[in-house]
């Protein structure tokens, strides 16, 4: 029978951060996930990792936690962090107070805003409204990659012992007198059911925390607050620009690569898988972040996208932009369930200073001594320069960096070892993100890769300029060839799985250019492959 | 004399300024890229589809079933057969014949396992009546063609094909690039090529059907004869990403005819601007490299495509555009509408409609059905109502669509 310590149910930042956490002290532990990990609210926000300006007159304490928690993911996570500092800029409609009160915030809570010209603004940011920027700040914001993220703190927990499965999802929570025995789970993809015991049950599912605890029979105060972003194809700035007032929607800007997101809004929902964009939303956000960048409608939209933030309410409290960002942690024992924990509220920038605290509690209860030491240690060894310099003769052009970046030293090794050999693995599957075949096979033949959408959030394919166009087709053949099982060796299925998932956060935008490369796209799929047809009538 | 311009070379305005030609008008034809025929499988589709997408078994039967506002109906069946009746004529003239009717289907493999229903091709890309052993060529290094993947999934589309082989030529050519199937089927054209081709391919070659990438040469169909000829048994090639080698040999053939009926083409000109008079348009403003110039003709066949062409566009949504004449877009209007939840839907996609509505003689005209404008003719994809990415009728709209404003 399946035995863990503790099971960590869901694969988001917070999860993931406790599963290493746990490892790392030499808890035996159990992470499992209904999907794939980073599928929630930790890839689908803004990717910015918040100096904590955006807290500053609100809550303090947020802020304080944001500016140390975003020094210390600069240091271990370094391949996952582009560290391209911030800007606040206030626009003429914005109150001068705010700026007022929100400096002295920030020197409060030990964020370095440093005054700029507004000049110096437009130089740094030459898109920038000209008719309505009235004062500028720098702030040490950065962008940060939330699946990569994720993987390298699994990667880490892997080293420790740490488990993990996905596509696995919690359907009961097994009780005896008061006290947590274990749960039964389901496969997604093959339907199948089983029990693993535990003695400590985490609930680290955030949009979803309510849900989770009311298998156990408990009630926790969970709204999830869905978040729509865009994402343009251009790097419309080189930093981070944010809106120096009392946070609002559509106010951040955030490059990542050669796109940029622009988010977000605050819309309470009542189910947090409702990630579903309509065109009043995308308008509303255009509508607010034409007024830092006038021209922002002249570029090209690839999509859109919604996450769920897990906003807790504790009893009587209040929801959307009112309630806290900060985050609890409730032993359920008060509840009468021994062993059954809850984690939920926060964000993704203090995501390890979650897990640290809710780890604690746990080794108290188990007798662990062991320090924390995720503030210290990088997630995944880097690769070396000398090792990129030698592998640099077989990647195409300027995709050496980004590869070390998205796999980390051991599987870079043997990605740039399959080059050398095989000339065949270094054509090129996604040109957009410049992923080879070999980097592709790498993944793909992960025991976690049951989809080929799961190669896509591990490599980037289908994530730039054509959104699938090619890669769906190529990373859809690739993947079969694997030859893991029926499905995977389903290419049709495949490809129209890939497509559809990327259509989904298309078609709230299908206008301009978007409509133009998916009328591209259809022709490629009805009529070049037909893979909706195929059959002789 | 009449003198046409023709704006757009795609299909529709390659083939309408080739069928104006013939019929002695002085054309000019005004082009500011390649047209899309390098990204199109450069074969004649119908009707492969109904509006509920069952396959369609003979496109003649097909059409009588479309709705009204359909272009087809338009242009009317019986125009459709004469311009079918009249392109295999002058595929054949030009020295790159087309096969079909529009009675039955054409099977055409893809580089996915499928089968696609066209109504004509060329020779080599006619895969219905394909039986027994079939033997899959791989080209080493060239991308998007995966062996293994197109026999599993032909196998299941193909049920007379019994065993399946996979073979991979060495074309020798490798290099600094990935490689695609233009450069492979440009080095068939030599002659060191086919002959490399025929001797690695001859041990195979007895009692089999080959089944290659579209690499039988980038000119026309004699590759793909000689080749045959050779093996002494059929070569059937797929369809392909672009850049699509059938798409340039049919693009290829139809500036060849357009050269020798001395049609006059102004490359990388791009038409901003329509000059109307009394109901009429008197002349059309383009951009060249330097200048602006001005072009005057009797008539105007606008073929400047739909959405992926340019010759629709939404900049914003609920307000389509047509560029140069300014004419109205029809569309169907709602969030809802638009677009269908799935993308690979089993209705056609509102977007995918839009476009210009025109009359019985392919005129503008406007909300009410008053022509807005008498001597500008509307062909292919630009044309109103229908998707042709669902029902697999793109070339075929574009071709009658051409064959009807010439014949007027």
């Amino acid at each position: 029978m399946e035995k863990a310590e503790v099971i960590v149910v869901g694969g988001g930042a917070t999860g993931v951060g406790i599963l290493r956490d746990l490892s790392m002290r030499g808890v035996n532990a159990l992470l499992i996930e209904k999907r794939d990990l980073a599928n929630g609210a930790s890839s689908r926000f803004h990717g910015l990792l918040h100096c904590g300006g955006r807290y500053a007159v609100k809550d303090q304490e947020a802020a304080k936690e944001c500016i140390v928690e975003n020094m210390i993911l600069r240091k271990i996570g370094k391949s996952c962090v582009e560290p391209i500092g911030g800007m606040f800029v206030r626009l003429k409609e914005d109150d001068p107070d705010y700026e007022e009160q929100w400096v002295k915030g920030c020197a409060k809570s030990n964020i370095e805003a440093t005054p700029i010209t507004l000049e110096e603004a437009f130089a740094k940011v030459p898109r920038l409204s000209r008719n309505n920027a009235v004062s500028a700040y720098l702030v040490p914001d950065a962008a940060i990659d939330g699946f990569r993220m994720a993987w390298q703190n699994i990667d880490s927990a892997k080293r420790y012992g740490g488990r993990f499965k996905t596509y696995t999802e919690l359907i009961k929570v097994h009780q005896k007198n008061g006290e947590v025995e274990g749960i039964r789970v389901r496969n997604y993809i093959n339907g199948e059911e089983y029990d693993i015991f535990c003695n400590i049950l985490i609930n680290a599912t955030g949009g979803w925390a309510g849900k989770v605890a009311s298998l156990a029979g408990l009630s926790v105060g969970v709204q999830p607050d869905k978040g729509t972003l865009i994402a343009f194809n251009q790097r419309i700035a080189d930093c981070v620009v944010n809106r120096l007032h009392k946070s609002s929607d559509g106010d951040i800007f955030v490059p990542h690569g050669s796109i940029t997101i622009l988010g977000t809004s605050s819309m309470s929902v009542p189910n947090p898988e409702d990630t579903a964009t309509s065109r009043a939303e995308v308008e509303n956000l255009l509508k607010i972040g034409e007024r830092t960048f006038e021209n922002l409608r002249s570029y090209r939209i690839l999509r859109t996208f919604a996450g769920s933030r897990p906003l807790y309410i504790p009893p009587g409290g209040a929801s959307g932009r009112g309630a806290s960002r900060g985050f609890a942690v409730i032993d359920h024992e008060n509840d009468g369930l021994k062993g059954m924990m809850t984690i939920v509220g926060g964000k993704f920038t203090t995501y390890r200073l979650m897990a640290e605290k809710i780890t604690d509690k746990i080794c108290e209860k188990l007798n662990v001594k062991e320090p924390c030491r995720t503030a210290e240690e990088p997630l995944v060894p880097e690769v070396s320069e000398s090792e990129k310099e030698k592998a640099g003769k077989f990647f195409p052009s300027f995709g050496t960096n980004l590869a070390a970046a998205r796999l980390g030293a051991e599987r870079f090794s043997r990605v740039a070892e399959e080059l050398k050999k095989n000339q065949k693995s270094r054509e090129l599957v996604c040109e957009c993100e410049n992923v080879t075949l070999a980097e592709v096979e790498e993944i793909a033949k992960e025991d976690s890769c049951y989809i080929v959408n799961d190669i896509r959030r591990r490599t980037r394919i289908g994530m730039g300029t054509c959104q699938g166009t090619f890669c769906a087709f190529r990373s859809a053949n690739v993947f079969a060839a694997c030859g893991k099982n029926d499905m995977a060796k389903d290419t049709l299925s495949q490809m129209k799985g890939f497509l559809q998932g990327r259509y989904k956060g298309i078609r709230p935008v299908l206008f301009g250019r978007a409509l133009r490369e998916t009328e591209m796209l259809r022709g490629l799929y009805e009529l070049t492959f037909n893979v909706n047809g195929g059959n002789k009538a | 004399m009449t003198s046409t311009i023709v704006i757009g070379s795609g299909f529709a305005g390659l083939t309408a300024a080739l069928f104006c030609a013939e019929r002695g008008q002085k054309v000019t034809l005004l082009t500011h890229g390649a047209g899309t025929l390098p990204l199109n499988s450069g074969v004649i589709d119908v009707l492969g589809y109904d509006e509920t997408r069952v396959r369609v078994v003979s496109p003649r039967e097909g059409l009588k079933k479309l709705s009204a506002n359909h272009p087809y109906n338009k242009i009317g069946i019986a125009t459709v057969e004469k311009a079918i009746t009249h392109f295999l004529a002058t595929a054949e003239k030009y020295g790159f014949p087309y096969c079909g009717n529009l009675d039955k289907q054409i099977d055409v493999p893809t580089p996915a396992g499928t089968l696609k229903p066209t109504c004509l091709s060329p020779k080599s890309l006619d895969a219905t009546d394909v039986s027994g052993k079939v033997t899959v060529v791989v080209v080493k290094e060239l991308k998007d063609f995966y062996g293994e993947i197109i026999a599993a999934n032909l196998k299941k589309f193909l049920p007379q094909t019994t065993d399946y082989n996979i073979v991979t030529f060495d074309s020798g050519l490798t290099g600094g690039r990935d490689i695609t199937t233009l450069d492979v089927a440009r080095l068939l054209d030599t002659k060191e090529g086919r002959d490399r081709f025929i001797a690695q391919m001859l041990p195979h070659a007895k009692d089999t059907t080959f089944i290659t990438p579209q690499i039988l040469g980038a000119t026309n169909g004699e590759c793909a004869e000689y080749i045959e000829s050779k093996l002494n048994t059929r070569v059937i090639e797929t369809t392909c990403l672009p850049p699509s080698v059938n798409g340039l040999r049919l693009r290829n053939m139809l500036l060849g005819a357009l050269q020798s009926l001395k049609v006059k083409i102004v490359e990388d000109t791009t038409v901003l601007r329509a000059e109307r008079q009394n109901g009429k348009c008197i002349a059309v403003v383009a951009k060249a490299a330097a200048r602006e110039k001005r072009y005057t003709a009797d008539r105007f066949i606008l073929a400047t495509g739909g959405i992926y062409g340019g010759g629709v566009i939404l900049p914003k949504f609920e307000e389509p555009k047509e560029p140069i004449f300014d004419l109205p877009v029809w569309f169907i209007p709602g969030e809802e509408n638009h677009s269908n939840e799935e993308f690979f839907s089993d209705k056609p996609q509102g977007f995918a409609q839009m476009g210009i509505m025109t009359d019985e003689n392919l005129l503008p005209v406007d909300k009410n059905g008053n022509r807005i404008l008498d001597n500008v003719y509307i062909v292919g994809r630009n044309l109103a109502g229908f998707d042709f990415c669902f029902e697999h009728s793109g070339n075929g709209v574009a071709l009658s669509s051409a064959y009807k404003v010439a014949t007027i």
